[in-house]
């Protein structure tokens, strides 16, 4: 069964008073498998929070149509197992962590001992437990989106929606949340994520999509759209200082050309991280 | 969760319920209340306004006159004070929601948009219900204290007078002041206006279904309060033209709920006259509801 499929969905917004139509989507035909990590490419204004809100009925396609594990998405019922992070949530600034949760969780029909204990374990999971009691306006970006994530998680969807779940958070913030959505893989969820950041989308996703101008204009898996099958690089480890000739004409002698020779390098974000693990002793408030 | 695959969500009184507890919440934290002392401000100088404590020239009189004073003064401040809480508390709640993407996180859950809306407006109409109530109590003690003084008085001037006393009048003033203080249509005059205000806030949540400004939701809300005050007249006046009595009709009479000139007066108010009054604001909550929700079903957010 495709967690999500969409036929032809298209979008067209009403600009208002004569000023015409804006495509914001445009026959989009879109299958997520259970249990696959999707991300949804594509710049500013390409589409895809258009596409995640007419997943989630909050607008009505002008053409096409969309399934949640097979259950047409204007039925209430197709949302029972569908979690939702919006792009720069907000949420109540006047209610703590935990009320947060509690609050969504009686929306989804949870409450008594079962709805605590569940608040408890999602503050455990995003590492929000000690932030509890605090009010969201005393927040951070970061936590703010951890507390969206768990607010999505609240009644055990088996998909989850996150529209740029890392936008505006620092690269730490962002390494917990890629983490955290690679623990959801591991339990079998499906994710859907947007965003623009490509590097992180690397990481955690099995296939992707490119989103230009409302249309889709590429789609696979990460792993093969990346592999560049006329090129093999070999990393090696503490070779002698003469050897590196004798690796060359090797390489010259079997038919190949030595298209470059460089030292690999780290990614700034790695480089990032290790920096401030050395100064706080890997320790985070 | 679970296992059998379920068909079908229904309407969810317990969600009505949280998004209504979460509404009240948000008014409580982000201070309402504070209007409240601004009430209890005034009602204290106005009570406070006759500051002496005898009859005064006026005599028996005198106190009743100033009891009504107290009366009108604190119906008129409830009702505007009431006005505030129940035009503003309500218009800022959908563009709040939309505002802080909050209502995305509501309506991606199984909810269903009528029990988001109903929750809302049962919020707001809970907020208007405890203010009034904190404020008609606030209105009470300020009666009594001021009919207790009173009382004082007549004893006082029984005790000085001694064997001349004229016990019959005395017990005869008693009985008068007793009477302005414990005024049963008083509870009449503030039933009437529980209902008028959450009429009112039930069409600011109307007009904010289509809006997406506060300001917009403030004024529409203001100018159909007043317009609704002077229906009553404009009726009388325009009784012959059809197509005026019909855009009037549009209007709510909000000047029929009030009685609180009768009950100052004296008039007594017929509990006939109450419970039509109430069906009326009744029938009209309902449809202005449906409209709201009829409205909002189709809004794209």
């Amino acid at each position: 069964m495709d967690a999500i499929r969409t036929e032809n969905l298209t979008k067209k917004y009403n600009l208002g008073w004569g000023r015409g139509r804006l495509l914001a989507l445009d026959r989009l035909n879109l299958r997520v498998r259970e249990g696959e990590v999707y991300g949804l490419l594509g710049p500013n204004g390409s589409g895809k929070s258009t596409a995640l809100k007419l997943i989630l009925n909050l607008v009505w396609p002008t053409s096409g149509a969309a399934w949640i594990f097979d259950v047409p998405c204007d039925k209430v019922v197709s949302r029972l197992h569908v979690g939702f992070l919006p792009e720069n949530p907000y949420f109540y600034r006047y209610l703590t962590g935990g009320e947060t949760l509690e609050f969504y969780g009686r929306l989804c029909g949870m409450r008594g001992a079962l709805l605590r204990r569940r608040v408890a374990e999602l503050l455990e999971m995003v590492g929000l437990t000690a932030a509890r009691d605090r009010r969201l306006s005393g927040y951070s970006k970061g936590m703010l989106q951890r507390i969206g994530l768990a607010q999505a998680l609240v009644h055990d969807p088996r998909l989850l929606l996150l529209d740029e779940p890392t936008a505006g958070v620092d690269p730490i913030g962002s390494r917990e949340i890629r983490d955290l959505i690679l623990r959801l893989k591991a339990m079998g969820k499906t994710v859907i994520l947007s965003s623009h950041l490509l590097a992180q989308v690397q990481d955690v996703c099995d296939r992707i999509g490119i989103l230009n101008l409302g249309r889709l204009v590429l789609e696979g898996d990460v792993s093969q759209l990346l592999k560049d099958q006329q090129r093999l690089s070999i990393t090696v480890q503490d070779l002698p200082e003469g050897a590196r000739g004798a690796v060359e004409s090797a390489v010259a002698a079997a038919g190949g050309t030595v298209v470059s020779v460089e030292h690999p390098e780290t990614t700034l974000e790695d480089l990032f991280l290790k920096a401030l693990r050395k100064d706080e002793g890997g320790a985070r408030p | 969760m679970s296992g059998a695959r379920q068909e079908w969500v229904g309407f969810s009184l317990r969600r009505v319920w949280a998004i209504a507890v979460n509404t009240l919440t948000e008014s409580v934290r982000q201070k309402v209340y504070l209007v409240l002392i601004l009430f209890a401000l005034v009602l204290i100088a106005s009570a406070s306004f006759f500051s002496q404590f005898g009859f005064g020239d006026a005599g028996e009189q005198g106190a009743l006159e100033q009891l009504k004073f107290v009366k009108d003064f604190c119906l008129g401040a409830i009702s505007v004070f009431g006005m505030l809480i129940a035009i503003v508390g309500t218009a800022q709640l959908i563009p709040n929601e939309l505002e802080q993407r909050t209502i995305y996180t509501i309506l991606s859950k199984p909810v269903r948009r009528c029990e988001f809306l109903f929750g809302k407006y049962l919020g707001s109409a809970l907020l208007v219900l405890v203010s009034l109530l904190v404020m008609s109590v606030m209105f009470g003690a300020a009666l009594k204290f001021k009919g207790d003084n009173y009382l004082r008085v007549v004893r006082e001037t029984v005790e000085r007078a001694g064997e001349n006393a004229n016990l019959e009048e005395a017990a005869r003033q008693t009985e008068r002041i007793r009477a302005a203080v414990l005024d049963a249509d008083l509870v009449k005059a503030l039933l009437l206006a529980y209902v008028k205000l959450a009429l009112l806030a039930a069409i600011t949540l109307l007009v904010s279904t289509f809006s997406t400004s506060m300001v917009f939701n403030v004024a529409v809300a203001l100018l159909i309060f007043f317009s609704g005050h002077l229906v009553g007249a404009a009726k009388e006046r325009w009784a012959e033209s059809g197509a005026a009595r019909f855009l009037l009709a549009l209007v709510p009479d909000l000047s029929v709920f009030n009685v609180a000139d009768d009950v100052i007066l004296g008039d007594a108010i017929p509990w006939g006259y109450v419970a039509k009054v109430m069906l009326y604001g009744a029938v009209y909550l309902a449809a202005v509801l449906a409209a709201a929700q009829f409205i909002f079903a189709e809004r794209e957010l």
